[in-house]
């Protein structure tokens, strides 16, 4: 006991706070980086927090820290000199210089204190390492148990094995279990830790000048079982009660030079290097900037201050507390209070570093992790990056979030990491470092695979063993701008390819006004083939099979795509192509068939093609335009998709194709409750849905609107209920999560607006199909696929449908 | 078609009708000649076996087609020219439209390339009296008829209602059977030629009653008479001349009926202007809606907040 007053007595009560204050902001930040790698292979670096334990912190890579486990730390603790009774105290090292009624208070990392000090510079690490090596063996105290001994008593030879940790509040006479009490988090010595006399003296000694205790000491309880309780028993340090809070941005000040004291100056001498200390202190805290804290803090921490009166160390450590975390919740990662100072003035001042962002630096990786030189072009990356994460800026973890996804958007990328990481040149300030690994340019794929078809009694015949196969390439990132070259080649049967080729070559140009343009418009090239089955030759109810028209389509497109937003585009260009109509047999066909009731096809249906040669040829524009507001609200899409597209025939081509088809939709995701978002329950959502489509001038057959589908009218076939010159379609759909399982309900109808007599031939009728038709019914989501119940209201009944994707 | 084309013979069957018949007949084409109308051109259509080339045979006074109860009818058109004093009525005897339950197009296909560069002066649409419900089929026989030769048409035509010899069931009276039949047939025509309700003056489309029976009940002058007391031949006739001089115009058959209007170029014209307006009101529109929604755009707070 002795010992610790006197040690008391002798110690300044100037201060530090131990650096494992930081231990609960340092597991938080932890759980924000596994949340935030995202499945594939990108972490939003992961490395985005500390080290996890400070018994580590001297080995992991801290990239996230501010603080640096080197001794030429960072915050210098700085100096309220207010009331001359304050005690100048700069760096932890000289320490032992100042004396007198502390005024300041520094949460600075680990090491913080240890402005020029030897090994009280940095404690924990050495405890730490103390603890590991011996954590095997420890001595039995040897003492009659039940005794309390000072701390001087103890033998300067014996490993202790501490088994408790109490505090004693000498003011409240209270005792507290160690881990239940706010001060635990300053005392380094753990239960089960073995330490030396030493180690708790220098423990003591820590926590003496720290700053948060006028007095404290440390007795040691004899247990039973050998081992020793600790009762750390303190008079915390208040200070005058104030009544107004002020927050600063130190992060990128310049380190005050501590202002040398002579300690044989005279008391005007005192008085002016206080003067000194003060005004500096004034031009500190004026120089510094404000802070992103918010008014609603503000006054919470003024109120704070209100309730308690007086200054307390807690006091301040709760101050602390809530103000991290609102840094901490607003994705300021890198933010910490560092200091506090105009102590015992009515003005507390909280000293943040809110983690400033010195420098943006983009790296290129090879598989390795070598850093190379990319071939991407940098102003391709950086066009994708927030404004928040550029120089000047707050570091905040969604902006990395977002650059994150941004460029994961671009695809050239296998590897993304956004890293902060604590700038060496710059005190407090910090580089966003993105390390990007890139994709193989170039990448070439072929697949096989092997068709059989049952033959005539269900068996499969040699003849119909086909070997069908893609081969495909892609040549990516071309200069380094992200054009590609893709192109692809499909038969399901390689012996005769002839019969079903498909290709497609597609090279696409983005950012055509200029990388560093914020208008994004990517122009797009292609040419194609492909061969689909058309919805307007098709029965209706009860009619027999009708003889299937394959449509082929050759061409090619040009078109330029200028993007908006992520979602909402516009998109125009030109389509050149030669549609081909062919039967089953793949001969070219002119007229649709169906079968009499004789047996015989009669083949006198409506024309297939423009021309009525069964080969048009056209040039038309295209566009389309695009807006989409939704988002996922709890995995529920909400918002407005509306879109228009225009096919404008220009009279080139066979008989001079001119037309004008158009389509708009619109659709409209409303949210019938109000949830909180980001928990798990989903709200109801009501989706209308319209779209109407026409065409004037000509129209062959095969760009007619086919009703009925389940695109169209649900419960119908594909073009089961017409195809038609003007459409309309109307749908409305409830989906209501109930447990977790989204349901839906829908009712939709259909019409040709009475426009089927206005295509060539009358295809609706001709295959006898009604013109219009609704459908009703229900359904449930299973994953991907949709399991509906549909009603069809013409033939009045039902049948259950299942589906992929999603019908809006 | 060779076949079926006849040249034109002296209408002989006429002599066959009683004196009575006859005078009233010459009557009417008197009239007709006076209206200086010198041919008359009658189409009739119907439905399979509702009896039009018996109603042929009976107007013609001839066994001009071949009609036996079981029969199915002829599949190509026939005309009949009938000259009398220099005047000519053609009847036109058509295959019935129905096949299958469905309108049989390929029938009436044929039937409208027969009538190529003829002038249609009447449609006799024959149905039978004595049926008492009419149903969708019909509607889209009407619809049919009305697509192909245009709703004009019902101005020049005549409803002809064979079996006319019956006794009405449920007591009810003759009249009342006949006013009642003839209205459920008129609301399908009007459905089915979409003639409006304030368009029903200028289609009135009279009926008449027609019973080709062997037995049908004659008069004293040994008339075809009805239960109502009214011979139909000549009642007949005299509708159609009545139709013929309503004002209205006949039907002359050119390949544009046939192939109906170009749906293709309607319309066409206004091309350039429909393409102003989608860029001006629809595309413009939406742009407009994009830019609102980017400035809506709820940003999170850390992108307002900006770090000076």
């Amino acid at each position: 006991m002795a010992f610790c007053q006197q040690f008391l007595l002798g110690s300044p009560s100037s201060v530090y706070v131990h650096p494992r204050l930081d231990r609960t902001r340092r597991l938080h930040n932890e759980k924000t980086a596994s949340s935030s790698s995202s499945s594939t292979s990108i972490i939003i670096s992961a490395s985005v927090s500390p080290a996890p334990s400070p018994s580590e912190n001297g080995k992991s890579k801290n990239i996230f820290s501010v603080r640096r486990d080197s001794t030429k730390t960072v915050f210098l603790p700085i100096l309220s000199a207010v009331s001359g009774l304050l005690l100048p105290f700069v760096g932890g090292g000289s320490g032992d210089g100042s004396s007198g009624g502390g005024g300041w208070f520094n949460f600075g990392g680990s090491g913080g204190g240890g402005g020029g000090g030897g090994s009280g510079s940095r404690p924990c690490l050495s405890y730490a390492i103390a603890s590991e090596e011996e954590r095997s063996t420890w001595d039995n105290h040897g003492l009659p148990a039940k005794v309390p001994i000072a701390l001087s008593k103890l033998s300067g030879l014996k490993r202790y094995k501490v088994s408790e940790i109490l505090f004693f509040d000498r003011n409240r006479k209270v005792t507290v279990e160690g881990t239940e009490d706010s001060f635990f988090e300053m005392v380094s010595i753990r239960p089960g830790g073995i330490y030396t006399k030493a180690l708790l003296q220098k423990e003591v000694e820590t926590l003496a000048t720290c700053g948060m205790f006028e007095k404290v000491d440390l007795v040691a309880n004899a247990k039973p079982d050998g081992t020793i309780g600790v009762t750390v028993s303190f008079v915390e340090s208040t200070w005058q009660s104030a009544n107004s809070f002020r927050c600063i941005n130190v992060g990128l000040l310049p380190q005050s030079k501590p202002l040398e004291m002579d300690p044989d100056m005279t008391d005007k001498e005192l008085m002016a290097y206080y003067g000194a200390l003060e005004s500096d202190y004034e031009k500190r805290i004026n120089r510094s900037r404000s802070c992103l804290l918010p008014n609603t803090v503000y006054k919470e921490i003024v109120t704070m201050l209100g309730e308690e009166g007086k200054v307390s160390a807690r006091l301040l450590q709760g101050i602390r507390d809530r103000v991290q975390k609102w840094y901490q919740d607003e994705g300021y990662a890198c933010a910490q209070v560092v200091n506090f100072g105009n102590l015992n003035t009515s003005e507390v001042v909280c000293e943040v570093v809110e983690g400033d962002i010195t420098e943006l630096a983009i790296q290129f990786q090879d598989k390795l992790g070598n850093i190379v030189e990319g071939n991407t072009d940098l102003s391709v990356v950086r066009r994708e990056l927030p404004p928040q994460l550029c120089k000047g800026h707050v570091f905040n973890i969604e902006a990395g979030k977002q650059a994150l996804r941004n460029i994961n958007s671009l695809a050239l990328f296998s590897n993304i990491e956004v890293n902060p990481k604590p700038d060496e040149k710059n005190e407090g300030g910090i580089i966003v470092e993105i390390k990007l690994k890139e994709l193989e340019q170039k990448s070439a794929e072929v697949s096989t695979e092997w068709g059989i078809v049952p033959g005539r009694n269900g068996r499969p015949t040699l003849a119909s063993i086909q070997p069908g196969g893609t081969i495909s390439f892609e040549h990516r990132n071309i200069a380094g701008l992200n054009r590609s070259i893709h192109g692809s080649v499909n038969s399901s049967n390689l012996l005769n390819p002839q019969d079903d080729l498909t290709f497609k070559l597609e090279y696409v140009h983005p950012y055509i006004d200029g990388v560093s343009n914020p208008k994004n418009r990517t122009f797009r090239t292609n040419v194609f083939n492909s061969r689909k089955l058309s919805p307007v030759f098709t029965g209706g109810p009860g009619v027999d099979e009708v003889p299937a028209i394959w449509i082929d389509r050759a061409g090619f497109k040009a078109n330029i795509t200028e993007a908006f937003t992520r979602q909402s585009k516009f998109t125009y260009g030109l389509v050149c192509e030669e549609i081909t109509t062919r039967d089953e047999t793949s001969c070219i066909c002119k007229n649709g068939s169906r079968a009499l009731p004789s047996g015989g096809l009669s083949f006198d249906g409506p024309p297939t093609s423009l021309s009525g040669t069964g080969v048009d040829r056209m040039a038309f524009l295209q566009s389309n335009i695009t807006r989409d507001n939704t988002q996922f609200v709890n995995g529920t899409i909400v918002g407005a998709r509306d879109s228009f597209q225009l096919d404008q025939g220009l009279g080139i081509g066979s008989k001079l194709p001119f037309f004008n088809r158009h389509q708009l939709s619109m659709t409209r995701f409303i949210q019938l409750k109000d949830i909180e978002e980001g928990g798990k329950a989903a709200p109801p959502v009501l989706v209308l849905h319209g779209r109407y489509g026409g065409c004037v001038g000509d129209l062959p057959s095969y760009d007619a609107f086919t009703l009925g589908g389940p695109y169209s009218v649900r419960g119908y076939n594909m073009g089961e209920l017409g195809a038609c010159r003007n459409i309309l379609e109307l749908a409305a759909e409830l989906r209501v999560p109930v447990r977790n399982i989204d349901t839906y309900a829908f009712v939709e109808h259909g019409t040709d607006l009475g426009s089927s007599k206005d295509v060539k031939g009358n295809p609706t009728e001709f295959f006898r199909r009604v013109g219009h038709g609704s459908s009703y019914g229900a359904g449930v989501k299973l994953g991907l696929v949709r399991a509906e119940y549909a009603i069809d209201h013409n033939a009045g009944t039902g049948a259950v449908f299942f589906r992929f994707g999603e019908r809006f | 078609m060779s076949l079926s084309m006849q040249k034109a013979r002296d209408w002989t069957g006429i002599r066959g009708f009683p004196n009575a018949t006859q005078n009233k007949l010459h009557e009417l084409l008197e009239k007709l000649k006076y209206d200086k109308v010198n041919t008359l051109t009658i189409l009739v259509m119907g439905k399979g076996g509702v009896g039009k080339s018996s109603t042929v045979n009976s107007l013609l006074g001839e066994r001009v087609t071949y009609v036996s109860a079981f029969q199915s009818e002829g599949l190509r058109p026939m005309i009949f020219p009938r000259v009398l004093a220099g005047f000519t009525l053609n009847v036109i005897d058509t295959p019935g439209l129905v096949e299958g339950g469905y309108v049989n197009e390929q029938s009436l296909d044929t039937i409208k390339r027969f009538l190529l560069d003829k002038t249609i002066d009447v449609l006799l649409y024959v149905d039978r009296f004595d049926s008492y419900r009419v149903d969708n089929l019909d509607r889209q026989i009407i619809k049919a008829i009305t697509d192909t030769f245009g709703k004009k048409i019902w101005k020049r035509s005549v409803i002809g209602l064979t079996h006319a010899q019956l006794s009405p069931p449920d007591g009810l009276s003759y009249d009342d059977f006949l006013a009642r039949r003839s209205e459920t047939l008129m609301k399908v025509i009007r459905s089915g030629a979409t003639i409006k309700n304030r368009e029903i003056q200028d289609y009135d489309i009279p009926i008449a009653l027609i019973e080709n029976s062997g037995r049908c009940t004659t008069n004293d002058d040994l008339e075809k008479v009805l239960p109502n007391g009214i011979c139909w031949i000549p009642n007949m006739m005299k509708t159609i001349t009545e139709v013929i001089s309503n004002g209205s115009k006949a039907i002359y058959v050119d390949q544009k009926l046939i192939d109906g209007p170009d749906p293709n170029l309607r319309g066409k014209i206004f091309i350039p202007y429909i393409l102003a307006f989608q860029y001006f009101f629809v595309v413009k529109y939406i742009k407009g809606s994009i830019m609102g929604d980017i400035k809506k755009e709820k940003k999170p707070l850390w992108q307002l907040r900006d770090g000076f």
